[in-house]
């Protein structure tokens, strides 16, 4: 049985379709990635599979338990990391725990062992009797976790986990997400941080405009865009008309001058090496490094949603390691 | 029916756990104690000062009053700003009920307002030297309308927004005038006959009609009256409450 089942998820919001009847389905210790631009419709969509936001149309099982006619089972199952921290500042961190805790009508001993220990892992124990306003914004987001991880989910919602963190408070909850699949727990999170994604994710949906435009593991999706190959090449010397020259490869797909380096795209990079060591002859340049690369994630990820790497910058993602 | 027991106990599970948490944010505050202690001494300058009322009659006013503000003021604030704080999600995305949401937020403020009826009903009796006829009918009385007040706050916060004001304005639209309806300030047989027939619909009429019988033995409608219409308006609350939050989850 899948651990999480979607079937034509389906939101309008008027006449708005924010999640066109997507499908997918997520096995039990997968970690699932849903990556897109803002307002591609993965917040929304996990709104749905958590049972926050009514479905308009299609089916999300947990488990096999439907979200909508089942839906204290499936929510039992689950554990759920906001992607904004919400603990409540007037509670301290052990009492935050303990109350989400007991939404999950665990036992008490239960709560109070399994609060402990996750403060523990998130290096917050010591402060467990301060208020959550004392935190920074990296403890509140440790909290948050520790928050979502107190019933011992089967299956893990993230929405942007990290975003906007510390490198210290980054590590640490990518860390604890490795950790927990390792658990055999389900992880489905959501991300405009194409690299999080890149490293953490078995796979990867691309969603854009409410419908998913690829999904398949990070390096299968990369294989499928042969043409984003590339040829990274740095001369000695800087001559003008080199771009246009390069531009002339009847391989090259585009070029792109980046910094000293010169990046030409081509689905055949051994045709391309054989012709910049012409070029180089020809114009008395001497290549001092050369290297060939699979097309990145973010390249699958601009091809897939056709939006351009600066559009997305300007919609705030510049911490999406698209730079 | 095990599943509907089971079921009935979950949820009142998850409404104490709740409550405890709203007490314990937002109602035991040494301002909030204060100033909800100080509400109905203010009321009483307004409302004794100049007139000849007997305590029997003025306290059980004070006291409808002071239930009535105290136990629908925190859940307006409150909700809005769990809305925006993104907590009240947590509620949402935890596997409970919406009834037990609802039930939750409202027990916080009945139970606050309890506290803040009984202290002034204890001033009162001190203050002005009187006694009550039935203890027990007061008691009910005042957990009863607290209830059915903290519930009716609850109620206008689910009106989808995270800004406090529009739910406050809202409110005291209906508040304000039940104030003037329901025999607080005017008894209702001086009212003209359009003024008695209004008064009918309001639940302070019988949250006041319940206290004042139980202070001196006069009432309008009786109390078992009262008692059931006041059970009626809280189910009315409690179940368009549950509705409207489950609505609002668009």
């Amino acid at each position: 049985m899948n651990a999480i089942e979607v079937i034509g998820l389906t939101k309008r919001f008027g006449d708005n379709v924010a999640v066109n009847g997507i499908n997918f389905s997520v096995e039990e210790g997968e970690t699932f990635g849903f990556l897109g631009p803002n307002g591609a419709g993965k917040t929304t969509t996990i709104r749905m599979l958590t049972g926050m936001t009514r479905i308009t149309s299609g089916q999300a099982l947990i488990h096999g338990h439907d979200i909508v006619r089942d839906t204290r089972a499936a929510k039992q199952l689950m554990g759920i990391v906001a992607e904004t921290s919400n603990v409540y500042d007037e509670l301290s961190a052990w009492d935050n725990i303990i109350f989400s805790g007991r939404l999950y009508h665990l036992k008490e001993t239960e709560i109070q062992r399994n609060a402990r220990d996750l403060l523990e892992t998130f290096d917050l124990y010591d402060r467990r009797h301060d208020l959550a306003e004392s935190f920074s914004k990296g403890m509140k987001r440790r909290l948050t976790l520790a928050m979502g991880l107190v019933n011992r989910p089967k299956v893990l919602f993230l929405d942007e986990p990290t975003s906007g963190l510390d490198v210290q408070s980054r590590r640490l909850i990518r860390d604890v997400i490795q950790d927990l699949a390792r658990e055999n727990v389900t992880i489905l999170l959501t991300t405009h941080n194409i690299e999080e994604a890149n490293v953490t994710c078995d796979r990867v949906a691309i969603i854009n405009r409410g419908i998913i435009a690829g999904i398949d593991a990070p390096e299968k999706l990369k294989q499928t865009f042969e043409s984003f190959q590339s040829v990274e090449v740095s001369f000695d010397a800087v001559r003008p008309g080199i771009v246009e020259a390069l531009r002339a490869f009847p391989e090259a797909t585009d070029v792109r001058k980046e910094g000293d380096k010169f990046r030409i795209y081509t689905a055949d990079p051994p045709e391309i090496l054989a012709s910049l060591c012409t070029l180089a002859q020809a114009q008395n340049l001497r290549p001092i490094s050369v290297t060939t690369r699979g097309p990145t994630l973010e390249e699958v990820f601009v091809r897939l949603t056709g939006l351009p790497v600066d559009r997305k910058k300007e919609e705030g993602e510049s911490d999406a390691g698209l730079a | 029916m095990p599943g509907l027991l089971e079921e009935i106990a979950y949820d009142i599970g998850a409404a104490w756990t709740i409550a405890r948490k709203d007490m314990k944010i937002y109602y035991i505050k040494p301002s909030i104690l204060v100033s909800s202690l100080l509400f109905p001494f203010v009321m009483f300058l307004a409302f004794a000062i100049g007139r000849e009322a007997p305590a029997g009659t003025l306290i059980p006013g004070l006291v409808a009053i002071t239930l009535l503000f105290s136990a629908s003021s925190i859940e307006p604030v409150s909700i809005p700003i769990e809305r925006r704080t993104k907590t009240f999600d947590r509620l949402l995305s935890a596997p409970i009920s919406v009834r037990a949401i609802v039930l939750g937020v409202s027990l916080s403020g009945a139970i606050f307002a309890s506290v803040i009826g009984l202290a002034t009903t204890v001033i009162g009796l001190v203050a002005l030297r009187t006694g009550i006829i039935y203890i027990g009918l007061l008691l009910l009385g005042i957990v009863l309308t607290s209830l059915c007040f903290s519930t009716m706050g609850t109620l206008f916060a689910s009106y989808r927004t995270e800004n406090v004001g529009e739910v406050m304005s809202l409110l005291n639209l209906v508040r304000l005038p039940l104030l003037f309806i329901s025999g607080v300030f005017i008894p209702i047989s001086s009212m003209p006959a359009w003024g008695q027939t209004i008064a009918l619909i309001s639940p302070l009429t019988y949250a006041h009609d319940l206290i004042l019988f139980a202070f001196n033995g006069t009432t309008r409608y009786g109390p078992v009256a009262d008692i059931a219409v006041l059970v009626l308006a809280l189910a009315v609350f409690q179940i368009a409450g549950a509705l409207l939050y489950q609505r609002s989850r668009e």
